[in-house]
């Protein structure tokens, strides 16, 4: 049992106007089928053993709250700490970039000092990953940082809502918003000692509109912010075009299995969906489907939610179909997100391109 | 009462290391999860379950009954297995004794009627509904019974009855019957005419302690109030190998006799969280049930396929009935067979065959290359 408590500030959206995240906090997008992305800071805070976690909410909580209920799913329904839903500052904020307001924090104090463990891993939603935070705790102790902070190398260029760590020697030098190719791009996810987030938060009273890294920019002089590098599957989500390939990544077996490793699984509200059912004459390949599916026609390259119905005669190709969609006789989908609930009628075809992928809104 | 002590030899190596209603069954479920969803299902919120033969799995399986719904305070789930007692302790004898050992658990319940229920059958029934029957009817018990093909009959218990529904004779397995209809193992008492049947039936010489052989006759021969009630729909006893296949694969088709889907009565489980089954480029899935957890990189025809299985490239399944965790490796083919859990059938190696009976592998075991 690690002596920490989780902190995942769920109150943030993203700068991207693709209208994929309108109306619903990016933590509760749903995502592969059967999960919503806070499962994955959640699990993964879980999965190292801890049973203390707050969530800071955004003001469209609703989709949220239905999700994680008690906290159960996560075995966070305990008798002495467990799941703990927060109420963030600024209400529906989209700032790009950081997401550890110091208000929402200071907002929150009584949730750091009413505990005694020692530390506080820091998360948001935004990153689809399966970190071992116990080995990080490990690393941030071994290393005597002040604050541990886990980032990974990018990929490509230009993801504005990103935050870069300028580093010597894995010593954070500076913080900025925005990241380009071989740079250093923070996961969101930090280890830092309770006590010492707390001085902090009394420390950056006066600009508590900053983001903790945002207010440490002048500080990282004095304190050790070291980097530990992530290596395995990690995607940010922050627009269409990330959230759509971030499903498809996953028709891979062993990217699959990176992310949902045995012993470390994701976990996810539970339901009591049958398993699904193909149909005589479904043909499905290279798919992703989830219970309570019924195909009886064809799925190839897609990612199925949970509960969809894919009629006779219909074609769903490279495409994200979210939970209970029913896709009626004879339509075509390819390239597109369906999103939550929609009925694509008879012989409907609906086509976005490998570029621009089209979304229907969730009904 | 749910009695769930059975071992289900005849299931063979499918309930070597677990109790026949752990078994798993249709992709998802285990065979307990019907009664229990029944029980939630039909507003119960007091379930004993009785247990015996290697309850490790059925105990851990079962918690709280919290995936049921019967996690609630002062009632709830109440696994009751044989104990000891000043005067030592003995194992349930029969259906009857298993109740009787446990009349205590009874009496703190309090309850004004009994319901008794075997754990391993596959149906849906509101119980809410043979309870009115038998309120209306004033009877002290009402056994459930449904119509079986005359040919079937000497199989099992026969209730004749007389027009408004009331037993007149009771035929364990009659060689003539003179009526289909027979006893599902499903019987509500009247709390009071129970107690005082299992304590007399405890005292008398000879009796095996058994509802169907001992206390209906009994029951029957005191004049007591005995009624039926009529089920006419899906009901299946999967007590051998060959009727648990064909009830898994009764869930498949595009009508099937068993509709899993169907939203009013949901069939809980204690499911796990895995991600969505992977289909591989090359795989494909025909007929099927595929639970969540599940690569499939290979072909899959007619089967039930529990979560996490695997199927490797090339491999062929079909007819079959793959439990959780069970591996088929490239190549290897799977025909008419059931695979438990975590078994595997190595690459290229055969497993089964179409026209010969059902073949079972136990949990853990391996079918090599050659082997066959």
């Amino acid at each position: 049992m690690p002596k920490a408590i989780g902190l995942i500030t769920c109150n943030y959206t993203t700068s991207s106007k693709d209208d994929v995240f309108l109306g619903r906090p990016v933590a509760s997008m749903p995502f592969l089928g059967r999960y919503r992305l806070v499962d994955f800071p959640l699990s993964n805070m879980v999965n190292a053993g801890i049973r203390n976690v707050g969530m800071i909410m955004p003001n469209n909580y609703r989709s949220l709250v239905d999700h994680v209920g008690s906290g159960k799913d996560w075995n966070l329904d305990r008798k002495n700490g467990g799941l703990f839903i927060m109420p963030g500052t600024a209400f529906g904020t989209s700032r790009t970039g950081a997401r550890f307001l110091i208000r929402d924090l200071v907002q929150n104090r009584e949730f750091l000092t009413k505990n005694h463990e020692r530390y506080v891993v820091l998360s948001t939603a935004n990153f689809i990953c399966n970190v071992d935070i116990r080995a990080l705790i490990a690393k941030h102790e071994a290393s005597g940082a002040h604050i541990t902070v886990l980032c990974k190398k990018a990929s490509c260029d230009g993801n504005i809502d990103v935050v870069t760590f300028e580093a010597e020697d894995g010593r954070v030098k500076s913080m900025r918003q925005g990241v380009k190719f071989g740079e250093e791009a923070f996961l969101d996810y930090a280890i830092i000692e309770r006590e010492l987030l707390l001085e902090l938060l009394d420390a950056f009273a006066a600009v508590d509109h900053l983001d903790l890294f945002e207010a440490l920019n002048s500080e990282y002089g004095r304190f050790r912010v070291m980097i530990a590098e992530f290596d395995g599957y990690m995607k940010p989500i922050f627009d269409k075009a990330s959230y759509f390939q971030a499903n498809i990544d996953l028709l891979d077996a062993d990217v699959l299995d990176e992310l949902t490793p045995s012993g470390r699984h994701i976990l996810t509200k539970a339901h009591d969906n049958p398993p699904a059912k193909y149909e005589p004459g479904a043909k499905v390949s290279n798919a992703l489907v989830s219970s309570g599916d019924r195909i009886f026609g064809s799925v190839q390259s897609s990612v199925l939610g949970r509960n969809v119905v894919v009629e006779a005669g219909a074609s769903v190709r490279h495409s994200v179909i979210m939970q209970g969609v029913v896709v009626k006789a004879g339509a075509q989908i390819e390239n597109a997100i369906i999103d939550k609930n929609n009925v694509v009628p008879a012989g409907t075809e609906l086509r976005g391109t490998d570029g621009d992928i089209l979304y229907l809104k969730k009904n | 009462m749910l009695l769930a002590g059975g071992q289900g030899s005849r299931l063979g190596v499918l309930t070597s290391q677990v109790a026949k209603p752990a078994v798993s069954f249709g992709g998802k479920y285990r065979i307990i999860d019907f009664v229990l969803s029944n029980c939630a299902n039909s507003g119960i919120s007091s379930v004993g379950v009785l247990t015996q033969y290697r309850p490790y799995l059925l105990h851990n399986y079962l918690g709280t009954g919290e995936a049921w719904n019967l996690d609630e305070r002062g009632g709830g789930v109440a696994i009751l297995p044989p104990y000891a007692t000043q005067t030592g302790g003995s194992w349930y004898a029969g259906t009857a004794d298993a109740i009787t050992q446990n009349l205590g658990y009874l009496e703190m319940q309090d309850p004004e009627y009994v319901l008794i229920l075997s754990g391993d059958q596959l149906y849906r029934m509101d119980y809410e509904d043979m309870l009115a029957t038998h309120k209306a009817n004033n009877a002290d018990l009402t056994v459930a019974v449904m119509p079986v093909p005359w040919e079937d009959a000497p199989r099992f218990g026969i209730m004749n009855c007389r027009e408004d529904g009331s037993i007149e004779e009771f035929e364990e397995k009659p060689k003539e019957p003179k009526s289909n209809l027979a006893s599902m193992g499903i019987y509500i008492f009247t709390a009071d005419v129970l107690f005082k049947a299992l304590r007399e039936d405890a005292e008398k010489e000879g009796s095996s302690h058994d509802f169907g052989g001992d206390i209906i006759p009994t029951l029957l021969a005191e004049g007591k109030r005995l009624y039926t009630y009529q089920f006419k729909a899906y009901w299946r006893d999967v007590g051998t190998v060959a009727s648990f296949h064909e009830a898994n694969m009764e869930l498949l088709g595009s009508e099937p006799a068993f509709d899993l889907y169907a939203q009013d009565a949901p069939i809980m489980s204690n499911s796990s969280t895995r991600p969505p089954a992977f289909i591989g480029p090359k795989g494909s899935v025909d007929d099927s049930l595929v639970d969540n957890g599940c690569t499939i990189l290979g072909q899959v025809e007619h089967s039930v396929i529990s979560a996490d299985v695997y199927v490797g490239k090339n491999a062929i399944v079909k007819d079959s009935i793959l439990f959780p965790g069970a591996r088929v490796e490239a190549g290897a083919v799977v025909i008419n067979a059931i695979m438990a859990e975590r078994s595997v059938v190595e690459a290229g190696a055969t497993f089964g065959a179409a026209d010969e009976d059902t073949v079972t592998l136990g949990d853990d075991a391996v079918v090599k290359k050659g082997d066959e």
